[in-house]
């Protein structure tokens, strides 16, 4: 192992350490025994088949925004907007799937539902994109004020028309647009708990985005220009293109991550409908460190985190949980000398 | 009296190379000691080490006898051990003042910076080496010729006991380098001691005191200098390799062809005022003057990354910039190398298109074509799967002349600035044989040097740039006089550069 990897794992270690102890001295201040805190939130998760279900039904969603945020990280940006890339797509894709005809069969119903929640997510990639390539706006910047225009957007949508009437929801998806549960696909054990099919789709994706920046041109370029902009330039690789792209495809990653729950879970689209993912993931990539089993990893770990919460949420409340992740981001970010490069980039460049 | 700074057995590896393996040397007061050495033997390393900036595997350095903590350069720069590295620890988005008082800020009552202090200071160093530099341009704007001297003046401010200078010279101008050994003789007639690395024996000959040979992580043999004695240096030449040098280029008669690259009346900002000149088929044509006159832009602009403001650049196959000339840039960190991607991929950057089938890089045509390229810029193969800053900074230069080189053999014109910037001399022979080569194919070649010595071994003719624009075109053969005359002749101006650096 390299002096600089050693270090960015100790950083990652260090990190998650302090955002545990953060958390765990919240409860103690809050009159609770860490200990038996902590021991509920093992066994409200891992100890029980519908725990385990609904962490990885967590865990699905953000492994799909971390491999979103740890795609655009490569390519040298910080793309905090998959929060609104992800709740757009939600609502796109359950606009698509309830609107498709009722007899379209399930292999063209999925695959367009599908792309439309990826081509949501990457259409709320342009501004930032555009802004980026052609004005050297700051993406950090461009993505955050994203998202409040998702916010804003999907309320409009919903008070006018999406929704039906009286509700914050969607109309129900046709069935052929559904992912499968697993507990319906034979895993009986998971019994109630909504893990589905997205699942090992998101497995996948992971997958390909690992292999794509390895093995393609495009990819490797992306990866080449996040290590370093100037020299790319110079050797005549598209720079702009390239960041352009990393953005479009990590936008549309964000936005494939709303098929678990309105497609594989919920049927439908409601107000805050897989909140929270987006900026989660941003912890599962700055764990994950660019690798996939890594950001595997840290996708189980922040998903047993969230589904913990709901598991104490009787004795303390269950933002003790979001604690830990704030610490785990701000101090992988302030240790991590690449995080920093990229946040910091206008300020010292 | 007892040496200001002894290394004793220091040792350090990097995976299976031994970069430096034990080594003891002692540097003394008042002398100025040459540490030399073929890219990659171990100076840079073993001089990190003695600077506390790279923490020794074994051994200690000791300043007056007792020991430094090992790898805390901030002590050691307490203890008064300061060193120019050979790669530039400048803040970019920084002035020239601010980093040359960066964290020695000289301050008024109530922690106010004294600027007009600091600028005092700043300007009595430089003075005392002779250069003059644009206080106010930012770190990122200027080219390498003026990092280099910021570097220096940087260290002469800090007032070490020891100073350490890694390769100061191979981007300065002869005037420049005796400017600056006379410097370092005054500091060491007062007390302090000197290091320099360098690949120019000549300057070994004329200014050391002291030479010791590094090879493959070993000391070889330390000399003392009796006055520049030529069979010493002969001795030296032959620790350094193990073997007697290579011959000198033979220079060949060329019969240059039609004209491949014409630039007419160019104009960039302040830096390029009207710059005009053609060169042939078949024709190695050098651009010498002082760093900071313009070379920077120029390349820029030849390159295709900047556009000028007026004039235009013409070559045969191609209109203007991009893809009519094959490049080397300056920087080689900044512009030259990616430098925390592997050195395979960086020896083939910017031509993934050549190696990719449907998308997919193929692995095995790429691995293939790196090799060759390693082998013509004789790095090793193991070197292929380091990252590019994990080499030494010869063994850098390599690549970036070797991708380029060999990359661009298609492109009709090759322009290379600072061609042979740190590299050893058998290295330096090798590229100056490419050089040749590729005009003897039929490129137009244009270098850029601070080296005149190197120019007038490769050229044809000799342009000289001096205040954005060609002041003088000589023969390669022509006096030294009438070169410093064209280059000197009216008073360094103070560059503006644009901005316009990508992030
Ligand atoms: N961080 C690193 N990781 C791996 N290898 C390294 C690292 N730094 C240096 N090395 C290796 O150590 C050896 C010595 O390098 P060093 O930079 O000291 O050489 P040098 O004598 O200064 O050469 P040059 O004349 O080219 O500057 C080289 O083989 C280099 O590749
Ligand atoms: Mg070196």
């Amino acid at each position: 192992m390299t002096a600089a990897s050693r270090s960015a794992v100790l950083a990652t270690v260090a990190g998650l350490a302090a955002g545990w102890l953060a958390a765990m001295l919240l409860v103690w201040l809050y009159g609770e025994s860490p200990r038996a805190i902590a021991l509920q939130l093992v066994t409200g998760t891992w100890a029980v088949p519908y725990g385990v279900g609904q962490v990885l039904y967590k865990a699905t969603a953000l492994l799909l925004t971390g491999v979103a945020v740890d795609l655009a990280l490569r390519a040298g940006l910080f793309n905090i907007g998959a929060e609104g890339q992800l709740a757009v797509a939600g609502l796109a894709v359950a606009g698509t799937a309830a609107g498709l005809p009722a007899t379209t069969p399930a292999w063209i119903a999925l695959p367009t539902a599908l792309a439309t929640a990826a081509l949501a997510g990457a259409a709320w990639a342009v501004v930032p994109m555009v802004l980026r390539v052609r004005y050297h706006g700051h993406e950090v910047i461009s993505t955050i004020m994203m998202n409040r225009v998702a916010d804003a957007l999907v309320a409009f949508c919903l008070a006018r028309g999406m929704a039906l009437p009286g509700t914050v929801r969607t109309a129900d998806a046709i069935p052929a647009t559904h992912l499968p549960r697993l507990d319906a696909v034979g895993l009986r054990a998971l019994h109630g708990s909504s893990v589905s099919a997205a699942l090992p789709l998101a497995v996948g994706v992971t997958a390909c985005v690992a292999v794509w920046l390895r093995r393609s041109r495009i990819g490797r370029e992306v990866v080449l220009v996040g290590m370093s902009p100037r020299a790319c330039e110079a050797a005549h690789i598209p720079v702009g293109r390239r960041l352009g792209v990393a953005l479009l495809v990590s936008g549309a990653i964000a936005g494939l991550a709303a098929a678990g729950p309105v497609l594989g879970n919920k049927g439908y689209f409601e107000s805050g409908l897989g909140a929270g993912a987006g900026f989660g993931g941003i912890a599962v990539a700055l764990i994950g460190r660019g690798h996939p089993v890594g950001l595997g990893l840290a996708a189980l770990l922040f998903g047993t985190l969230d589904q913990g919460g709901l598991a104490i949420n009787g004795r303390v409340p269950m933002e003790v949980v979001t604690v830990v992740q704030g610490v785990v981001i701000a101090a992988v970010a302030l240790a991590d000398a690449r995080i920093r490069a990229v946040a910091l980039r206008g300020v010292t460049s | 009296m007892p040496a200001i700074l002894s290394l004793d057995r220091l040792e350090k590896r990097y995976g299976a190379v031994r970069a430096v393996a034990g080594v003891s040397l002692e540097f003394d007061a008042g002398r100025v000691h040459a540490v030399v050495g073929e890219n990659g033997a171990g100076k840079s390393t073993l001089l990190r080490m003695a600077a506390g900036i790279v923490r020794p595997d074994a051994g200690a350095v000791r300043v007056l006898g007792t020991a430094l903590p090992p790898g805390n350069a901030r002590e050691a720069i307490r203890r008064g051990v300061g060193m120019v590295q050979q790669q530039f620890a400048l803040a970019a988005s920084l002035t020239a003042l601010q980093n040359a008082i960066l964290g020695a800020e000289p301050v008024r009552a109530l922690g106010a910076l004294d600027v007009r202090r600091a600028r005092e200071r700043a300007d009595a160093a430089a003075q005392e080496i002779g250069v003059a530099l644009d206080w106010d341009a930012r770190v990122e704007t200027m080219g390498v010729g003026d990092r280099q001297r910021l570097e220096i003046v940087r260290t002469l401010m800090r007032e070490a006991k020891v100073v350490i200078l890694d390769e100061p010279t191979a981007v300065l101008t002869p005037g420049e380098a005796d400017a600056l050994y006379a410097t370092l003789r005054r500091l060491a007639e007062a007390g302090r001691a000197v290091v320099v690395v360098t690949h120019r024996l000549d300057e070994v000959r004329r200014y050391a005191d002291v030479a010791s040979v590094i090879r493959r992580g070993v000391l070889v043999s330390t000399r003392t200098m009796h006055g520049g004695a030529e069979d010493s240096i002969a001795a030296i030449t032959r620790d350094i390799m193990g073997a007697e040098p290579p011959p000198q280029l033979e220079r060949a008669r060329r019969t240059p062809g039609e004209v491949r690259l014409a630039v007419r009346d160019l104009h960039s900002g302040r830096a390029l005022r009207g710059v005009r000149f053609e060169v042939r088929s078949g024709e190695i044509v050098g651009i010498a003057g002082v760093d900071g006159n313009g070379q920077h832009e120029l390349v820029r602009v030849l390159a295709g990354l900047d556009a000028p403001d007026a004039g235009e650049v013409h070559s045969v196959g191609g209109g203007g910039g991009i893809g009519c000339a094959a490049v080397v840039h300056e920087d080689r960190l900044a512009e030259g190398l990616v430098p925390s991607a592997l050195v395979r991929d960086n020896l083939v950057l910017g031509e993934l298109a050549r190696f990719t089938r449907f998308g997919i890089v193929d692995a095995a045509a790429l691995d293939r074509e790196a090799h060759v390229r390693a082998a013509r810029a004789q790095l090793s193969a193991a070197s292929l799967d380091l990252p590019a800053s994990a080499l030494s900074g010869g063994n850098q230069q390599r690549v970036v002349v070797a991708r380029v080189v060999c990359g661009g053999e298609r492109a009709p014109v090759l322009v290379l600035a600072q061609p042979t910037r740190g590299v050893d001399l058998i290295a330096a022979r090798a590229i100056h044989g490419e050089i040749v080569r590729a005009a003897e194919s039929g490129k137009a070649v244009l270098v850029l040097s601070a080296d005149l010595a190197e120019l007038r071994v490769l050229c044809d003719r000799i342009l000289v740039l001096a205040r954005g624009r060609i002041a003088a075109e000589l023969p390669p053969d022509a006096p030294d006089a009438r070169f410093g005359e064209a280059m000197l002749g009216a008073p360094r101006p103070v560059v503006e550069r644009s901005s316009e650096v990508a992030p």
